[in-house]
C-alpha cells in the first residue's frame, strides 16, 4: 500500500492526524486537476476544500482492494470540477446576461508551480497520440468537456470522438505501464 | 442501447458523458466485465493525467480543510446487507403486489459510482445488463426507477414524498400501448423516502406513473398522478 492509500485507511476511522498526512499527500494532485479544469484559482480553492471535505466524509467506505487512494481521490476530484463547470455553465446558459470574462487565457497552468518530472512524463506519454487523439482526451480531461461538446468543438462526429479517446485511453494505458 | 454502452467507457473515465448518458452508463458497467475493467484501468490513465498538472494549494487551505473535517460526521461503513431472498419470494410469485426490500441508502449517492457495495437489491436491478433508468416527473419530492425487463423487476428510489395515512399507500402504474396497468405497491419510510425493490409483471412497460391508492391497491388509478415518465 503507497502513504497515501495507507494514512486514507487510517483516516476512514476517524484519525484527524492521518488524514493531514493524507493531504500533504494529494494535495498537489488534486488541486492541479480541479484548477487545470476550471482555471479559476478562487473557484478552485473552495472546491478543492470541498473535494477534501468530501473525501473525508466518504473514507470509510473507501477500499484499498479496488484500488489506489490517490485515483480514488482525483476520479472524485475531477468529477466535482466538472459538475461545477456544468452547473456553472447550465446557470450562465438560462442567465442570459453574457459573462464573457469567465474565460481566462488557456496558460494559467504555466504560471503555477508544477511538478516538473510528473509533467515531463505525462507530456511524454501525450506525444505518443496521435494529434487527434490527444485534442480528444485533453479537450475532454483538461477541459472538462463532454465528448459531444468535444465532437461539436472539433467539428466531427460525435463517434468518431468516443472512439478517438477510447484508443487515445489505450495507448496512454501502455504508455503509462497501467496494470489493472 | 447496451451495444452503445459498451463504447463509453473512455468517455466514462474522463467525465466526458452527459448526465443521462452516465447515469445508464453506472447501471450498465458494474455488471459488464469488459466495461468494468475498461474503466478501471482508464480511471489509472486518468489519474496519470492529473498526475501531469501538479499544483500546490495556498498553504492556507490545509488548515481551513483540517477545521472543516474536525466539525464534519464520516459516513458509515459498508456492513453487508440482510438480504431478502428475492428469488425465493419471486417464485412463490407474490408479484405483482411486490415486496420491499433493500437497505444501503448508498444507490445512488454517486458512492456507488466509484465502485462500492454491489450487492443490494437496488443495486441488483442497477446493475442488470438491461436497466433502464427513468426519473418520474412530479412535484412533491423525487422518484427515480430503475427497470430491468430481463429481472423482471424495478428498483425504486424516492425522496421527499409526502407520507400516506393507514389506510392507503403507494401504487406504481406501468405505463403501456394499452393504457396504464398496476405494477406494485410500495410505503416510504417515515423521513418519506423509500428504497424498494419490486417484482413487476408487466413485461415491457413504456414509463411509470405513481399514485396513492386505498390499501392492496386498485385496478385503474383512482388517485391524482403524482410522478409521471415515459421512456
Amino acid at each position: 500500500m503507497d502513504s497515501a492509500t495507507t494514512a486514507l485507511v487510517a483516516a476512514g476511522r476517524g484519525d484527524e492526524e492521518a488524514f493531514g498526512r493524507f493531504y500533504d499527500e494529494v494535495a498537489s494532485l488534486i488541486h492541479g486537476v480541479v484548477l487545470r479544469v476550471l482555471r479559476d484559482p478562487s473557484m478552485s480553492e473552495e472546491v478543492t476544500q470541498e473535494v477534501f471535505v468530501e473525501i473525508w466524509r466518504l473514507a470509510p467506505r473507501f477500499e484499498p482492494s479496488k484500488g489506489s487512494a490517490r485515483t480514488w481521490a482525483s476520479t472524485l476530484a475531477h468529477r466535482r470540477a466538472v459538475d461545477r463547470v456544468r452547473s456553472e455553465q447550465s446557470s450562465r446558459e438560462r442567465d442570459t446576461r453574457e459573462h464573457e470574462k469567465q474565460d481566462r487565457p488557456a496558460d494559467v497552468v504555466s504560471e503555477v508551480v508544477i511538478d516538473r518530472f510528473d509533467r515531463a512524463r505525462v507530456q511524454h506519454a501525450l506525444a505518443e497520440l496521435s494529434d487527434t487523439q490527444r485534442e480528444a482526451v485533453e479537450l475532454a480531461y483538461y477541459g472538462g468537456h463532454t465528448y459531444r461538446e468535444v465532437a461539436a468543438l472539433l467539428d466531427v462526429p460525435e463517434g468518431t470522438v468516443k472512439t478517438r479517446i477510447r484508443d487515445g485511453l489505450g495507448r496512454l494505458r501502455n504508455e503509462f505501464g497501467v496494470e489493472s | 442501447m447496451n451495444h452503445d454502452l459498451h463504447h463509453l467507457a473512455g468517455a466514462y473515465a474522463l467525465d466526458a458523458l452527459d448526465a443521462d448518458e452516465r447515469r445508464a452508463f453506472e447501471a450498465h458497467y458494474p455488471s459488464c466485465d469488459v466495461c468494468a475493467e475498461e474503466v478501471d484501468a482508464f480511471r489509472d490513465v486518468a489519474t496519470q493525467l492529473a498526475e501531469g498538472v501538479h499544483t500546490p494549494p495556498p498553504g492556507s487551505l490545509k488548515a481551513s480543510v483540517m477545521e472543516e473535517i474536525s466539525r464534519t460526521r464520516q459516513i458509515a461503513p459498508v456492513v453487508q446487507p440482510n438480504v431478502v431472498d428475492l428469488t425465493e419470494r419471486r417464485r412463490r410469485r407474490v408479484a405483482p403486489l411486490a415486496i420491499a426490500a433493500s437497505v444501503v441508502l448508498v444507490a445512488l449517492l454517486g458512492i456507488a459510482t466509484l465502485g462500492f457495495n454491489r450487492t443490494s437489491p437496488t443495486e441488483e436491478v442497477l446493475a442488470s445488463a438491461d436497466a433502464v433508468v427513468l426519473s418520474l416527473d412530479g412535484t412533491d419530492g423525487s422518484v427515480r426507477i430503475a427497470w430491468s425487463d430481463e429481472l423482471g423487476r424495478a428498483a425504486v428510489f424516492g425522496d421527499g414524498l409526502p407520507i400516506t395515512d393507514d389506510e392507503n399507500e403507494y401504487a406504481l402504474w406501468a405505463v403501456t400501448d394499452d393504457g396504464v396497468a398496476p405494477a406494485a405497491l410500495f410505503d416510504v419510510d417515515a423521513d418519506g423516502s423509500v428504497r424498494a425493490v419490486l417484482d413487476i409483471a408487466e413485461p415491457d412497460p413504456n414509463g411509470w406513473g405513481v399514485t396513492i391508492e386505498p390499501n392492496g391497491g386498485s385496478p385503474q388509478p383512482t388517485g391524482e398522478i403524482l410522478f409521471l415518465g415515459t421512456f
